[in-house]
Order: structure tokens, then C-alpha cells, then sequence
């Protein structure tokens, strides 16, 4: 139903039972005065609040959303509304990088005692939606097109691995194929300049194994289909956090897998290499020195420098070495200290709210919708059972409209909160180029900040945030209402 | 599907702001909606019996009702739907009368509002499945926290009843506030004489365990089947030995021991039993006071007790008690008066609590029940009584009022007469509010009877004059003027407080409590003994302020409750919990993680690993289905589908 034109705005609220609905029945047995545009929905407990259930609300039109809950230490399920302090905290972070102005969502702990503080909260979040507005309307954004500006300052020297011991891999693997049922790595693809997965089962295929700048496919996201089986798998230090990652979440078992790591010195943004040698018959020659790769393509010499070329991540990137092998050759560059904002997000940040929408409605035209996104994540663990897909539960419509789209974006990058290396595979495997990888780093970057420094595939038996909580939260404070 | 929607007029409650009739207009336009009505009284039998009519006539399998809040009435309804043979589940409640009706003016927006929020259930009913509850056994023994009167007088109701009772008490004797009184109004009777006969009933009692000096340390479960850990404090003598002779007691070199019991009003022992009427009659040693535990030399105790009962290396024990109802009653303790700097602080000896005075009343007391000054032991002519120290008073945080000080101050000038037939005494007061049975008169009687003077006005100093006594320093409202008087002893009515440990304890049993630490009843009207949590009761001044008859009015009600509840052999379990669907699962283990009852656990199927939910321990917080990426786990009734529903009745723009 539409809002009272000039009267209202559209606020949703979503209200534990226990507490914040009695408090707010509370106000109303006081006849204690609010006003009117708040719908309140009522749920168990704050922990049953999946903050998607708030983008939703608030890429489908409302104005604002209040959540509310028993205050910390008095859930009625004794830790609910803890796990949903983190998980609306980091909502809270992520909202701007989609151009939604973070003060549309508030969440706040009332108790069922708490009537005049029920009546505050509300009176206090109403007149705030007010002063800002009706909420712009993703639909109803002109597109906006904007490009990221890649090359940065690197943390460290970036190469292409002409030192790497390749040929003692071959025979550590060699050594230790017998043991296993396959090891994944990369072989040479439809030209020299392309690689693909290659499945080592037999030790001929041993020899077809390549390391280079051209290694840009992470081979953990095969991982989770050889649960059970005995697995080796190539990494570089980034693939090694996604392989952390799947043995944190069980996914894989440690003593299944066998890991070979080489260091890394960088990879090439192919999509932009692909875009400099357009259009071409044959690729004539590739040659690799220590800055970069040369590759003559129907006689047209190309260079590409490792300091220019790299894939955005590689240049803030603080694990060349794999954080976790058995079989580990060479040794990695050393890492200056310091963080590099990754270049799709340093994008974003220089963007007000509106523009950053109209850069998703822009974007989000191009998409279409393939998942090739979703099924190049390591961390995508649902595979035939992605929510997006599925009717019940049925979150998103088949509708093909851009807001849709930038909802299945939402779902991913909240679905890895906490979890995301930041292998960047979602944003290399997009066939238009959408910069999406920015929503993923945002997430991450909420949660280092909240939680520590914490960064996902480091440590397989740490706890994700998202799955514990502190009764005492370092960095979360409560709000003022008055 | 088909709907029926009944929008309750509640009189003039919600058809006063909302246009009801308008709103069931709008909602036939609503999907599924074949039937929509606006009774005048909902809740009322014909009004029940109209939605069972029309389940029968308009063959409907959901039903909405727009009225009050569904904390009050939803399970009034389901029954309703039940009696007309649809599933209890397939029903939904707007709250058009505490969220929009009576905290909204303008009658456009509520009946606007109104009509959503209608629109919403109907969406959510649309998605509802039947659900059917399953039984499972109870545990038909109860715990109860705190013996106090309450506590006491609802564990002999639940043992005479036949119910077995552990009774916890963190103090070493039983006998709460109660057992330090002298004398209780309106009859002042000896308050040792009618709650001594009580407190060893319990200590007699077959069906009664007691704990004393021992505290509730964590609580797990639910309805029927808690599990509690109880944490025996060392009290460094073997109560099994210990026949609370005493002898010890006379030995002991620490004899500057403060007296808890006695409100710090005189020194006692190192090692100590509380008072003549102690339940249970057990030494107990102060460790921060006792020269052997704390200097390691001295064994006095262990060297006189006949029988060898003193154990130095004694340590706390935890035992576990698994029960299936919990009963709160933990009482009160006073407020710290000492903010106010007006009545010194703290600083004068004879500026005492009312606490303090019964002991000094009473014959068990440090002063052998002869009324004497603190600072010099004189026996006091003139003692000024202030009340509401620290009640009804915003300016320290206070303002409540504690509900029983006008009756007890009131006891106390009639007593201070009687044990001085020459002394004087002056009350400064608020209100009187005496409106118990024989309360008034009582009062009536300490002015007419025993010349207490009443002074109705505030003190605004009290300083020493130097000559051993104390100005006085007030107003008489009633004439307008200010009042001096020249004082031996002052004592003040210091308001309560919820008792320390109380909010952590709310916390252990998940029940709310208000700003004050006071537990929170279910229903502030019609359930003031249950909380929300089901299987948890309440009693005495946990839940906030009463006196001794209506803290034993509620410690029987609450015994009332735990015995209604275990005359049934099985309960039923709430249905809305959450269930796996097997097929989605990967086995990521997210769910069991984060569940905060460990009601997930991973079974093998057909090879693979899976969630599976223990359906009698999901409480049904849905905290699962929120981790859960692929929506395996569904919380029944508040799926994913169901809130999305909501929120898409709202949001599509």
C-alpha cells in the first residue's frame, strides 16, 4: 500500500518479542504519543533479524528502519541480540557503499519496562527520516559510469616469478601424487597468454604445470567438490587464505588436503591485458622478464608492466607467501608495512551517496545476471542451493531489473561478511566488467575495523566474527536517543 | 486460501482513533481475504463465537484479527480457531490498538495504518503451516532462589503440595529481611515468634533440600527440564559435624568481626552463627576476618569444637539440581542513603537505618533489646524518624515509593514508647499511606495513643550541636513554618532496592527486569507472579515493593502456579522452532555454532553430515536462520518467506 502522501514516510521496524514489542506495547497502554508512520514487524528475537531482511526493505522503498531488541545481557535467549549487535553493526558500515545513507537504519535495545524510551526512540527516528526525506529510489537513479583508476603503489615489489622453483614443484608433486587423488593448479590455456585449471591425476600431467603473472584463477574454489577425497592443490598466497577459509568452515578437511606453495609476485588484471591486445588472429610470442610480461600478438609487440598491469588486490596484498602449506619452495619478497585501500573501493570512497548509486544502477543495467560471480567464489559454499535461485526461501524475483541485481550483490557480499580473502574471482569472472569486488572489500573493511584487525584466512581456528560475539564490544557503543 | 479478518472495535479503545469499519472495507480487497467484519468486542464470547461461525460458514482455513497486542490475546484466538477445527497456527494478529489506536490522534493515518498492518498479517498468514506441538516429561521438582518469607512460604506450599523443593539461600540462615525484625505492624507481633515456626518447618521438611550459604551459579534448559548449578560457598566448617553449639563462637580471638546481620550495629565473631534462631543452626567462618585464614596462625575453633566440625582447606562446591520450575524470590536491600549529605552521610553514629533500629529493638540484637545510642550507649528521649529517604525521590533515582516505611516507622514510635515510656519521638513525612488491613487505625494509634508527633514536610539538615545531640532541621508544610528540634537519635526510613546480584540472576533465569533491578511479571495486571519465561515465577519484593502479607500472599500464589503446572505429566512443547531442510544443508556448521541453547547437532545421512535440530531444546530464538546462507534452517512460523512477505507488504515501490 502506498504512505499517506505529505504525511508520512515509509519506516519499517523490526521488534524482538520479548522486549521491544512489550516496550513498545507498553507506551501504548500508557497512551504514551508517536508518530504514526512506523509498521512494526515482530520476530522472536534481534538474532532472528537477517540484516538482507533490512537491505531489502530498504531497496524496496522505505525510508527508514528501526530495529530493536532486549538490551545487551537481558536476551530472553540468553545471546541472540549479541550475534545481532555485529551483524547490524556491520550493515550499518556497508549500507554507504551502496549510496544508502546509513542514518535510514538505526537499531537500538528497549526493554518491555522501557515505555517512555520506546516513545523517544520512535518520536527521535521519525523526526530524523523526515529531516532527511523521502529516501531516493535506487529505480529512479540516472546511471552513472565511472571507471577505477587501477595502477597503484605497491606494498612490495611486484614480478612475475621468473625465479620460482617450478621444476622442484613438479617433483615435490611428482613425489606425492601417488597419495592423492588429484592436485589442482593452472596449464596453459587457448594461448600462451591464458591459463586454465589443470587436474593433475597421472604424472605425465605434472609437466603442464605453469606459474606465472598468467596464474590468475583461484584454484580453491574446486576444493569443497573433493570433500572426502585425498587432494593436493597449488596455491599462491592469496589462494592459500581461501583454502584457510573452507578449513575453518569445515568444508574441507586438513588432513585431506596436501598444499604447495610457491610465492607470488603479482598477477595480471587480464581484463585490462585483454582490452589492450583486442581483437587478434594468434599471439605470436610470450616473453617474461622481471617487470612485466611482453606478448607480440599478429605482430604487435604489447608490454605489460607488473607496476601498471597487476590485479587491483595484488598491489596491497600482505601475503605473497602462502599463510599455510606442506610443501613450500622459494621465498617471497619481503611486504613494506602499511594497508593500500584496494583501487574499486578507492573508487567508491571518492563518490557522495548519489553518485554511488547511480554507479550501481549504472552497473547493475550491465549485469546480467549470469552468477559467474557467485560460482568463481571460493566461499560460495551453497552452490545448487543459493538463495537467489531458490523459492522458499524466496528472497529475490525473477524479475530482471537492476535493483534485483544489486540485491543478489548485497546477499553475496553480506553472505561474506567476515568470510571474504578478498580473491577478487567474483569481479574477474564478471563477463561486463562490474567492479563488484568494492562491495566485498567494504564488508571487510567494516569488520577489521570493528572486530580488530580481524582478516578472514589467516588462522583456521580462529572464530569469525560474525559467529561470536563479546559481551562487552570494543567497538560498538550504544547510540544516544535524547 | 481463504481468509477471514475480524477488526475489533474494543469499544471505543481502537474504534475511537480508527475508522474500523473502513478497514475491514480495505481488507477484502486484501489476497486470499473472502470474509472481513468489524465486531465491537473481539476477545468477548460472541465475538469469538461470530469468528467460529464464520470458519463454519465462509469455510475458512486462516484468520486474522486486527484488535490488541498479541502478548495478550493470541492465545485466546488460536484457541478459538481450534474450536472450530482449523490448526491453532493458522492465525495471525495485527496490534491495531497499542500500536496505532491509542498512540496515534489522527484518525486517517491509524485507520491507514491500521489497514497495513492488517495487510501484513494476511501476507504472513498466507505463508503460515499447520504445526503441532509434541509432549515431552517433566521434571517435577522445583528450585527456589532466596529464603526469605516469600521464598519460605512458597517452598512449604510446594512441599505440603508434594513437590519436591530446593530451597537456595545465599546468607547462611534462612529467614530473609524478616528474621531481622523485631516486631511486625499492624499487630506487633515478635517477628521471630511467627516466622521461626516456619523456618523450621522447612529445615523438617521431607520434601525440602536446603542450601544455604549458596548461590545459583548458572541455569540451563527450560519449562520442565532445568538444569541448575548451584555453588555451595566454603563456609570452612562441616555442616554435617556442626551441631550449632556455639562453643566456638565464645572462643574466638576476632572479636571486631562486623555483623552483618545485626546491620553492622555491633562487632561479632570470626566465626559465627547468626542468630538463636538460625535455620539451619551452623558456624560459619568470616575468611577476610578469621586470624587463621587469614594470617594462618590461631585454630581456636578447631581446638574447642567437640565435634571437629572446623575444615580451614574447605572450598566452594558446585552441585547440580536438575528441576522443572523456578521460583524467584530474592527480595531487597536497602538503597545506599549515604548520597545524602544532608542527614551527614554517613558521618554521625546515632543517624541510623530503620534496619538498624530492629536490631537494636530486638532481643536477639547487639544491645539485648534495650533501645541505645551507637555513640555512647545512652539510652535515647528524643529520636527523630525521617521517611522516604531515598523513596519517591527523582533526585537520587528514586522514584518509587517502598511502600511499607509508613507502617514500619509508625511501629517503630509505638515501640520506642514502649521500651521508653518517657521519650518523645517525631516523624517527618510525605504522605501516609497506610492502606492495608488494620493500617490506618494502626497509625491513627502511634499519634493518639503513644503521642508520636507527625510532622508532614522534608528535613534539610542535621547537624551535632556539640552537646551530645542532634539539630533537626525541617519544614512543617501544613503551618508553613520551619522546624527545629533538638534530637538523641535519628532514624531514617531508607528506601529499597532491588537485591545485589539481582540483574546478573535475570540474567542466569533470561527473565526481564526493569531500571530498578525489580524482575519484570508477565503481565503488570493479570499475571504478576508468571515472567516470560515460561516455568519461572516470582515472589516478594524481587518483583517489587510489598510487605510481609503480600509477600506471602505471592510466595503461595507462585507455589500455586509451580503446583498447576506440575499436575500435568507431559507438556507440550512450542512448535515454532526451527527445522533442517536436509536437502539445502552443506554442513557448514554455522547454526551449531552460534545456537545459544546447543539445540543444533550434526548427524550423518546417507554419508554426509547435517544439521538436525533436538526439537525439545530449541527455544526458537531463530538465531540459526539468520546464519544460515542457504535458508536450510527455517525457523517454523517466522520463516524467511514469512518476514520477506512483511516486508514486501510494505516495501514495493
Amino acid at each position: 500500500m502506498p504512505v499517506l502522501e505529505g504525511k508520512e514516510l515509509r519506516i519499517v521496524g523490526f521488534l524482538c518479542n520479548w522486549c521491544s514489542y512489550g516496550g513498545a506495547d507498553t507506551a501504548g497502554v500508557a497512551r504514551a504519543g508517536q508518530p504514526t508512520d512506523l509498521r512494526i514487524i515482530r520476530v522472536p528475537c534481534s538474532g532472528r533479524i537477517d540484516p538482507l531482511f533490512i537491505v531489502k526493505a530498504l531497496l524496496g522503498g522505505a525510508d527508514g528502519v528501526l530495529v530493536s531488541g532486549c538490551h545487551p545481557r537481558d536476551c530472553h535467549y540468553a545471546a541472540g541480540n549479541f550475534y545481532a549487535r555485529r551483524r547490524l553493526e556491520v550493515l550499518k558500515q556497508f549500507l554507504p557503499v551502496l549510496g544508502i545513507d546509513e542514518r535510514r537504519f538505526e537499531y537500538t535495545w528497549v526493554s518491555a519496562s522501557e515505555g517512555q524510551r520506546w516513545q523517544q526512540v520512535v518520536t527521535v527516528f521519525t523526526e530524523r527520516i523526515h529531516q532527511l526525506g523521502r529516501a531516493p529510489r535506487f529505480d529512479d537513479a540516472e546511471p552513472l559510469l565511472k571507471l577505477a583508476d587501477m595502477a597503484l603503489t605497491s606494498l612490495r615489489p611486484l614480478g612475475t616469478g621468473q625465479t620460482a622453483a617450478l621444476d622442484e614443484l613438479k617433483d615435490a608433486i611428482r613425489a606425492k601424487l601417488p597419495e592423492l587423488d588429484c592436485v589442482i593448479g593452472w596449464q596453459q590455456g587457448y594461448d600462451a597468454a591464458h591459463t586454465v585449471p589443470l587436474f593433475i591425476r597421472k604424472p605425465e600431467d605434472v609437466d603442464k604445470l605453469v606459474w606465472g603473472p598468467f596464474n590468475v584463477n583461484n584454484p580453491a574454489v574446486y576444493l569443497p567438490s573433493f570433500k572426502g577425497k585425498k587432494v593436493g592443490i597449488v596455491v599462491k598466497g592469496c589462494d592459500s587464505r581461501s583454502v584457510v577459509e573452507l578449513l575453518q568452515e569445515n568444508l574441507i578437511r586438513r588432513e585431506d588436503v596436501t598444499i604447495f606453495a610457491l610465492p607470488c609476485e603479482g598477477t595480471l588484471d587480464m581484463a585490462r591485458v585483454n582490452e589492450k591486445l583486442g581483437r587478434y588472429q594468434r599471439i605470436d610470442s610470450v616473453s617474461l622478464d622481471e617487470a612485466g610480461a611482453t606478448i607480440v600478438a599478429d605482430g604487435t609487440e604489447h608490454r605489460f608492466c607488473m607496476t601498471e598491469y597487476a590485479q587491483g588486490k595484488c598491489y596491497g596484498c600482505t601475503t605473497p607467501a602462502a599463510v599455510l602449506a606442506d610443501t613450500r619452495l622459494g621465498t617471497p619478497t619481503p611486504v613494506q608495512p602499511g594497508t593500500v585501500v584496494p583501487p574499486e573501493l578507492a573508487l567508491l570512497d571518492s563518490m557522495s551517496l548519489e553518485e554511488r548509486m547511480a554507479f550501481w544502477r549504472g552497473q547493475m543495467e550491465r549485469c546480467l545476471r549470469c552468477y559467474a560471480c557467485r560460482n568463481a567464489c571460493p566461499m560460495c559454499v551453497c552452490r545448487d542451493f543459493c538463495i537467489s535461485d531458490s523459492r522458499n526461501p524466496h528472497w529475490m524475483s525473477q524479475e530482471d531489473s537492476p535493483r534485483e541485481k544489486l540485491f543478489f550483490q548485497t546477499i553475496h557480499a553480506m553472505h561474506l561478511a567476515g568470510r571474504c580473502t578478498g580473491c577478487g574471482e567474483c569481479q574477474r569472472a564478471c563477463p561486463v566488467g562490474i567492479p563488484i569486488l568494492a562491495l566485498r572489500q567494504q564488508i571487510a573493511r567494516a569488520v577489521a575495523q570493528l572486530f580488530d584487525g580481524y582478516r578472514p584466512g589467516l588462522d583456521p581456528a580462529a572464530v569469525p566474527p560474525l559467529l561470536g560475539y563479546e559481551v562487552e564490544e570494543k567497538n560498538i557503543h550504544e547510540r544516544d536517543w535524547k | 486460501m481463504r481468509i477471514g479478518v475480524f477488526i475489533c472495535h474494543c469499544g471505543s479503545n481502537i474504534g475511537g482513533t480508527v475508522d474500523c469499519a473502513r478497514v475491514a472495507e480495505l481488507s477484502r480487497a486484501f489476497p486470499d481475504v473472502v470474509y472481513a467484519d468489524d465486531p465491537m468486542y473481539t476477545c468477548a464470547e460472541p465475538g469469538q463465537a461470530a469468528i467460529e461461525a464464520a470458519i463454519h460458514e465462509h469455510r475458512l482455513d486462516g484468520v486474522v484479527v486486527a484488535s490488541c497486542t498479541p502478548r495478550m490475546h493470541e492465545p485466546t484466538f488460536r484457541r478459538t480457531v481450534e474450536r472450530a477445527g482449523l490448526n491453532r497456527y493458522m492465525f495471525e494478529m495485527a496490534n491495531i490498538r497499542e500500536h496505532v489506536s491509542w498512540i496515534g490522534k489522527d484518525k486517517e493515518a491509524n485507520t491507514n495504518k491500521a489497514a497495513e498492518l492488517v495487510l501484513m498479517a494476511v501476507e504472513k498468514l498466507r505463508r503460515n503451516t499447520p504445526l503441532t506441538p509434541k509432549s515431552f516429561d517433566i521434571t517435577k521438582k522445583v528450585l527456589i532462589i532466596g529464603g526469605g518469607v516469600a521464598g519460605i512460604q512458597a517452598a512449604l506450599d510446594c512441599a505440603d503440595g508434594g513437590v519436591p523443593v530446593v530451597l537456595v539461600e545465599r546468607e547462611a540462615t534462612i529467614g530473609g529481611k524478616m528474621a531481622k525484625l523485631d516486631k511486625t505492624f499492624p499487630t506487633v507481633d515478635c517477628s521471630a515468634c511467627i516466622l521461626g515456626p516456619k523456618m523450621v518447618d522447612v529445615a523438617q521438611h521431607p520434601n525440602i533440600t536446603l542450601y544455604a550459604y549458596a548461590e545459583v551459579e548458572d541455569i540451563s534448559g527450560y519449562v520442565g527440564n532445568f538444569s541448575v548449578k548451584i555453588r555451595k560457598k566454603a563456609a570452612y566448617v562441616d555442616w554435617s559435624k556442626c551441631t550449632g553449639c556455639g562453643a566456638c563462637t565464645e572462643k574466638c580471638p576476632a572479636r571486631k568481626t562486623p555483623d552483618a546481620f545485626n546491620e553492622l550495629t555491633g562487632p561479632t565473631t570470626a566465626i559465627n552463627i547468626a542468630f538463636p534462631q538460625a535455620i539451619p543452626k551452623k558456624a560459619v567462618i568470616n575468611a577476610a576476618h578469621c586470624r587463621q585464614l587469614s594470617k594462618g596462625k590461631c585454630g581456636v575453633c578447631a581446638k574447642v569444637c567437640p565435634t571437629g566440625a572446623i575444615r580451614y582447606d574447605m572450598e566452594d562446591e558446585i552441585v547440580t539440581e536438575e528441576v522443572g520450575s523456578i521460583v524467584a524470590a530474592t527480595g531487597y536491600d536497602l538503597m545506599d542513603w549515604t548520597v545524602y549529605s544532608e542527614y551527614g552521610g554517613g558521618k554521625y553514629p546515632d543517624v541510623i537505618t530503620s534496619l538498624q533500629y530492629e536490631r537494636l529493638l530486638s532481643a536477639s540484637g547487639p544491645t539485648g533489646g534495650h533501645i541505645l545510642r551507637p555513640s555512647d550507649g545512652r539510652e535515647p528521649k528524643s529520636v527523630v524518624f525521617i521517611q522516604c529517604v531515598g523513596s519517591r525521590d527523582k533526585s537520587v533515582g528514586r522514584p518509587y515509593c517502598s511502600g511499607f516505611c509508613c507502617m514500619y516507622t509508625a511501629k517503630q514510635a509505638v515501640l520506642t514508647k514502649d521500651h521508653i515510656p518517657d521519650s518523645q519521638s517525631w516523624v517527618f513525612y510525605m504522605d501516609i499511606r497506610a492502606p492495608g488491613k488494620m493500617y490506618d487505625e494502626f497509625t491513627r494509634r502511634a499519634v493518639e495513643e503513644y503521642g508520636t508527633e507527625y510532622i508532614r514536610g522534608r528535613v534539610s539538615a542535621i547537624y551535632p550541636d556539640g552537646k551530645g545531640q542532634y539539630v533537626v532541621m525541617g519544614v512543617d508544610t501544613l503551618l508553613g513554618q520551619p522546624v527545629e528540634i533538638k534530637a538523641d537519635l535519628v532514624v531514617l526510613a531508607v528506601g529499597i532496592e532491588a537485591s545485589k546480584g539481582a540483574s546478573q540472576l535475570a540474567e542466569k533465569l533470561r527473565i526481564s527486569y526493569d531500571q530498578y533491578g525489580f524482575f519484570m511479571e508477565s503481565h503488570v495486571k493479570l499475571k504478576p507472579v508468571e515472567t516470560n519465561t515460561a516455568g519461572v515465577f516470582l515472589a516478594g519484593v524481587c518483583q517489587g515493593a510489598k510487605d510481609i502479607p503480600a509477600s506471602v500472599a505471592q510466595g503461595s500464589a507462585a507455589a500455586a502456579k509451580v503446583l498447576a503446572l506440575f499436575a500435568r505429566d507431559k507438556l507440550e512443547s512450542d512448535p515454532q522452532i526451527a527445522q533442517v531442510d536436509m536437502r539445502r544443508c552443506v554442513n557448514c556448521g554455522k547454526c551449531i555454532r552460534c545456537c545459544p541453547f546447543g539445540a543444533i547437532k550434526e548427524v550423518e545421512m546417507r554419508g554426509e553430515g547435517k544439521a538436525q535440530v533436538i526439537e525439545t531444546v530449541c527455544q526458537g530464538c531463530g538465531l540459526c536462520t539468520a546464519t544460515c546462507p542457504q535458508g536450510a534452517i527455517q525457523l517454523s512460523h517466522a520463516t524467511d518467506n514469512q518476514i520477506l512477505a512483511e516486508v514486501n507488504a510494505l516495501c514495493q515501490c
